[in-house]
């Protein structure tokens, strides 16, 4: 057995259990970076972080905010000749970079993620009023002020509640997500 | 005869570390860097003890690894010795003390960064409560 595994392998390690090609089998056709709806918006394409995983370039990979853009849309994973799950790859991604603390600074995904599986693990339900500060501090004014006329007025048709809502049965709800997740006083 | 232990973790970095510090007290260290290959050795080969992280591959992989060891009928009586970074990786579903369930039989749960000593003292009290529980036997 080799003393220590590369980038690449981690990467496949973390996809151990993903259906789908290894990363390996890329032929670098850009089928995935074509189809991208947010390609525009990364700093690296979804090819050039395969490439760049491939290579063990871990830094350029961990510090570039593509996989925190993927919409999760699927597409690539689609299209792809190889078979390669994409998009599974982008959530290892960023499994990796929390598990390590090394994403990149002032991207919204962590802080929104985050704050998201609390509230969901607290409530049972999404609330849009607790999630709303971890991103709308990064728009400029015009648009936090059209997110607040948009709530205003989701708020006066009574789209909005004020309060957070609970869903019934919140132990058997939370005895599930401990079987999912490690949380305190698993059995 | 030295004791063998295996070490399932996927952080090269940290596996590199610990297996300095267990090779240097004379342990058979083998290493598997994830919860299947890790999985398989245990089905394949004997082993005295095993050092399991928790957040692995698809998220809590380690505590699946714990609940197959305990349907196991000949893995049950392995001692497992868990080294998890898992509150500062997730902290926020620890609001307080840290926390300990049983994984499996004889257990022990060590946070990471780990002390070198604390590791060796724990392993080795490990090994000999499953001893001892064998003899009793």
């Amino acid at each position: 057995m080799a003393d220590t595994i590369t980038f690449s392998e981690e990467v496949s390690n973390l996809l151990y259990a993903t259906e789908g090609e290894p990363l390996k089998t890329c032929i670098q056709c850009g089928t995935c970076s074509g189809t991208c709806p947010v390609a525009g918006y990364m700093d690296h394409t979804p090819r050039q972080i395969i490439a760049l995983i491939n290579q063990g370039r871990k830094e350029e990979v961990l510090n570039s905010n593509t996989y925190w853009y993927c919409a999760s849309c699927y597409h690539c994973t689609v299209r792809c000749p190889q078979e390669i799950n994409i998009s599974e790859l982008m959530y290892a991604l960023k499994r990796y970079s929390i598990w390590k603390h090394q994403h990149k600074e002032g991207l919204v995904g962590p802080t929104f993620s985050e704050a998201f599986v609390k509230m969901i693990i607290r409530t049972g339900r999404s609330f849009e009023p607790i999630l709303a500060p971890s991103y709308i501090f990064s728009f400029n004014l015009r648009e936090f002020l059209l997110e607040v006329q948009n709530a205003t007025e989701l708020l006066l048709k009574g789209r909005l509640p004020i309060l957070p809502a609970r869903i019934k049965r919140m132990d058997n709800f939370k005895r599930m997500l401990g079987r999912i997740i490690p949380m305190g006083g698993l059995e | 005869m030295n004791k063998r232990l295996l070490i399932i973790d996927d952080d090269p970095d940290f596996v590199s570390g610990i297996k300095a510090i267990l090779d240097s007290a004379n342990y058979e260290v083998e290493v598997a860097y994830n919860p299947k290959d890790g999985f398989q050795a245990l089905q394949s080969k004997h082993f005295d003890l095993l050092l399991l992280d928790i957040m692995m591959g698809r998220g809590a992989e380690g505590i699946m690894i714990a609940r197959k060891l305990r349907k196991d009928a000949k893995l049950r009586e392995l001692p497992v010795l868990i080294i998890t970074g898992i509150r500062e990786q997730i902290a926020f579903l620890f609001p307080g003390e840290p926390v300990h369930p049983r994984f499996v039989e004889i257990d022990e749960l060590v946070e990471k960064p780990v002390e070198p000593k604390m590791l060796l003292e724990k392993v080795e009290t490990l090994i000999q409560a499953a001893e001892a529980k064998k003899v009793k036997k």
